[in-house]
């Protein structure tokens, strides 16, 4: 198997620079070790190893956060990003949540990724990639720190994210001045893209409207395995017993991965015919072994009638979004902002 | 600016943007060579750009050895203790020390076809054309130093957001100098009070910095004695903050383990402790020094602390009570007090410390009250830490707040100061056990009247945060010694159960905070005087040259 290992060692160091290729490959060393056999994770150590920023209310590169405990019950925080204006280049720290003034302003939900069990909303990647979202779409950013599993499972993960939805949608000062309704778009990577869905779909019967969708290589599965599984297997940063794991880790126990949060239109999954789905933009990393999946869910979105925009970058790694390094990253931030920006 | 590191100048076809093809590139400075990857700077690694490479092989390695060994991949998983993730290229190579046998990765070698001789793989690819490798030249600590506020708030009504926002005006106004313009905010303040929840939330810290203000307009700025309580009431007041929420816990159990661990293997051991109070610190170090293998050492302590106003000797009945202790568990203890109303008035020559011996300095929230308020001069602090470095000792613990108190601006202190407090009074919120949390209120309340209310030498709490005080004990001489994922988990599980959820424990650069969901409020940190400190011990009298 040495013979293999080696192959595939230099397979990914073809595709990536430099320093991603030490980022990704740290993390995944570091989350080996995290996973027990067992099921059970190494919290401690994962919250240890994590790289934590804190929020700050002075501006950098125009941008600044702050933090708000949107739910005590379950210790729901959530990261609020928010552009300086040329108007108040340093905010008024008194009034952190002073309403949006354009005509109108995007509030993106993100959830940031991990595979349901790792990262949080104050993890440096997921800050960085935020604080680049609110220039990139003169947006403000709520990044939702969620439940993660294996502590707890589904449906957690959705419940936090609905939560939040509902608190966006809420909030007076997040309001456009043109219409005065919170202008919201769902966006995440990984388990983050997957949590979108779920709760884009739970927003149907309240009435609460989701401008758009935003999917960074995000995390579904079955129980078949598919052509890029067998094909990508090990390849480029992941294994299939990973994948594995992580859907051990956040299904119901006893649940296999046709259940309908891994499985969104497979056998237990639910139709979106007919529905007020908010329009997608998916992002699919060519060289990610789950991209049957996510092929299959754009898939699924189409035949049900629903506005769906496909983005696959060929020669894509997973996390190629974290660092501004290459050419794929541009491309992809520049559909976001055309995404975001198509309801002005 | 761009900057060129070896990667970028080996002919590599991308070219930055800013390089002008006639001249030939400048020799690397060594500030160049030290320059660390940016964008990984950004995902919180600290890694050298011209390491880059020997990182990524050293992964290589260790990813083959967990692939081939399971049983000390097992291992690896389990017992090993972790330092300092953002040093990256560190802690890959402790991951690799902890194989039998670090393999050399096939791949990193391959046959040159031409000379048949073996050559270093260097497969990564060179960058992406027209993608400049950007390589700023990010000093770390700068980066940290960088004007810092921390807002976690909980969801406020109305009158509340009007509270801070007056509070802030107030402040502004106190600092132009415009006291009649912020007497009557003040008083607006306080009817505003009136209607607003103090039960909880931004009502109850604004009443205490109302006060304060208050204070500060009407007593003026070095008024009344300092904080107007006596020392033994100070010490009912921290024993109460104690036990309502687990800072000093978490301080005192940090301390202990790293104390622990730097005495592994001495035999005569002297604790100086900066601030005695009840000795609370100390039976659990007693306990752990008794059980530990190999027996206990023999135990000096010296606690320090404030003079009793009634003449007892306070310190004593302290120490008694732990000599009690130590006799019941069978450690040889000595222990001896040094009174002293203020830190810098102690002379090393009264703790008495034996060359033989192994010296642990524990300083738990005491540093910051050396800051004086002239930091250019020979300050107190200066002149402690070159004092503690003479004494040679084995590890130095330091705890505290993690906060920018001792910015000269007032608004800008009184703004941070809000926030800080703000966000230690909501964790005080899931204390119910009385009058532990009406105490630890007023202690806390005595806190923020000193940063708000004081001036001068009056100002004692004159915190700073963990990047100042890294740059301050650097520079006087001391290395930091790691807290590790060992010490990290016991302090997380203790929390879990012992106190409310919502305290988090995070890692940052081999220190340890404990802080309120994200807002870090505590930091502690362990240090070692650099080995260049005088191999004698120098006569008491000695005036050594600086």
């Amino acid at each position: 198997m040495a013979r293999s290992n080696e192959v595939n060692l230099n397979e990914c160091k073809m595709v990536v620079p430099l320093n991603t290729w030490v980022l990704i490959s740290n993390f995944k060393l570091a989350y080996n070790l995290l996973r027990r056999p067992d099921g059970t994770f190494n919290r401690h150590l994962a919250e240890f190893l994590d790289r934590k920023v804190p929020a700050n209310a002075n501006p950098v590169d125009g941008v600044f956060s702050f933090d708000v405990l949107i739910d005590r019950g379950t210790s729901l925080l959530t990261r609020i990003y928010r552009p300086a204006t040329a108007e108040e280049p340093l905010p008024d720290v008194a009034e952190l949540e002073k309403p949006v003034t354009a005509e109108v302003v995007p509030v993106i939900i993100f959830f940031h990724g991990g595979s349901f069990a790792h990262s949080s909303a104050n993890s440096a990647i997921y800050d960085t990639l935020c604080r680049r979202l609110v220039g990139l779409c003169k947006a403000v950013v709520v990044s939702v720190n969620y439940r993660r599993a294996p502590e707890n499972r589904y449906p957690c993960a959705y419940d936090d994210g609905w939560t939040a939805l509902k608190w966006v949608n809420s909030r007076p000062w997040l309001q456009s001045r043109k219409d005065s309704k919170v202008h919201i778009y769902l966006a995440g990577d990984s388990s983050g893209g997957n949590i979108v869905h779920h709760v884009a779909l739970r927003a149907i019967e309240s009435g609460i409207n989701v401008l758009g969708n935003i999917l960074l290589n995000p995390m579904f599965g079955g129980e078949e395995r598919t052509e890029s599984e067998h094909h990508l297997d090990g390849k480029y940063f992941v294994t299939l017993r990973d994948r594995d794991w992580y859907w051990r880790a956040y299904l119901p126990e006893g649940e296999d991965r046709d259940h309908h949060a891994c499985n969104p239109f497979g056998p237990n999954g639910r139709s979106v015919k007919g529905i007020k789905f908010p329009k997608s933009l998916v992002v699919v990393a060519g060289l990610d072994l789950i991209q049957d999946w996510q092929l299959a869910y754009v898939k699924g979105l189409k035949k049900a009638g629903q506005e769906v925009k496909l983005l696959y970058m060929e020669q894509a790694t997973i996390g190629f979004y974290l660092l501004p390094n290459n050419n794929h990253f541009h491309a992809v931030m520049d559909e976001i902002s055309r995404f975001v920006g198509s309801d002005c | 600016m761009v900057l060129y590191d070896s990667t970028a100048l080996a002919g590599n076809s991308s070219g930055s943007s800013s390089s002008s093809s006639s001249k030939p590139p400048p020799p690397l400075q060594p500030q160049q060579q030290q320059e660390i990857d940016g964008l990984l700077a950004g995902a919180g690694y600290k890694v050298r750009s011209s390491e880059l490479r020997k990182v990524a092989q050293r992964l290589e390695r260790l990813e083959t050895a967990m692939a081939n060994s399971p049983a000390d991949f097992s291992q690896l998983a389990s017992d090993t203790i972790h330092y300092n993730p953002s040093d990256l290229a560190s802690w890959v190579d402790s991951l690799l020390s902890e194989f039998a046998q670090p393999p050399t990765c096939p791949s990193e070698f391959v046959m040159d076809p031409v000379t048949n001789q073996t050559v270093v793989n260097d497969a990564w690819t060179t960058t992406e054309p027209n993608m400049p490798q950007v390589h700023q030249n990010i000093s770390y600590e700068q980066q940290s130093l960088n004007n810092q506020l921390t807002v976690v708030t909980a969801m406020e009504e109305d009158s509340g957001i009007r509270l801070v926002h007056m509070l802030m005006t107030c402040a502004e106004c106190i600092q132009r100098g415009d006291f009649s313009l912020a007497t009557s905010f003040l008083e607006d303040m306080q009817g505003l009070l009136t209607r607003v929840n103090t039960v909880c939330g931004i009502g109850k810290v604004a009443g205490h910095f109302i006060d304060a203000l208050g204070r500060r307009i009407f007593q003026g700025i070095g008024g009344g004695s300092i904080n107007g309580g006596s020392a033994y009431e100070n010490e009912i007041l921290y024993h109460h903050f104690y036990e309502a929420c687990p800072y000093l816990k978490f301080a005192h159990f940090t301390a202990n383990q790293a104390i622990l661990e730097a005495f592994d293997g001495h035999d005569c051991v002297h604790v100086v402790d900066f601030n005695l109070m009840h000795g609370l610190q100390w039976p659990a170090l007693i306990q752990a020094l008794a059980l530990r293998p190999g027996g206990p050492p023999l135990l000096r302590l010296t606690g320090i602390g404030p003079p009793a106003p009634d003449g007892r000797d306070s310190l004593r009945e302290i120490g008694l009570r732990l000599a009690e202790l130590a006799r019941s568990v069978n450690v040889r203890f000595a222990f001896r007090g040094v009174a002293a109303s203020r830190l810098e008035d102690v002379k090393p020559w009264m703790l008495e410390v034996n060359p033989k011996e192994s010296v642990a300095v524990n300083s738990i929230m005491q540093l910051h009250r050396l800051l004086g308020s002239e930091p250019n001069r020979n300050s107190p602090v200066k002149t402690v830490l070159s004092w503690i470095r003479s004494l040679n000792p084995k590890i130095m613990t330091v705890v505290e707040q993690e906060a920018n108190h001792n910015q000269p601006g007032f608004l800008d202190r009184f703004t941070e100061a809000l926030h800080y407090y703000s966000t230690m009074f909501d964790s005080l919120e899931a204390c119910t056990v009385q009058p532990d949390k009406a105490l630890a209120e007023i202690y806390i309340q005595r806190e923020i009247t000193n940063v708000v209310s004081f001036e001068g030498s009056a100002r004692v709490e004159r915190h700073e945060p963990l990047a100042r005080w890294r740059t301050r004990l650097s520079g006087a001489g001391f290395r930091p010694l790691h807290l590790g994922s060992n010490a990290y988990k016991q302090a997380s599980m203790l929390l879990t159960l012992f106190s409310a959820e919502g305290y988090s424990v995070e890692e940052n650069d081999g220190c340890l905070t404990l802080g309120w969901h994200s807002r870090p409020l505590i930091a502690a940190s362990a240090w070692q005087a650099l080995s260049d400190a005088p191999a004698e011990f120098p006569a008491p009298d000695t005036h050594r040259p600086s």
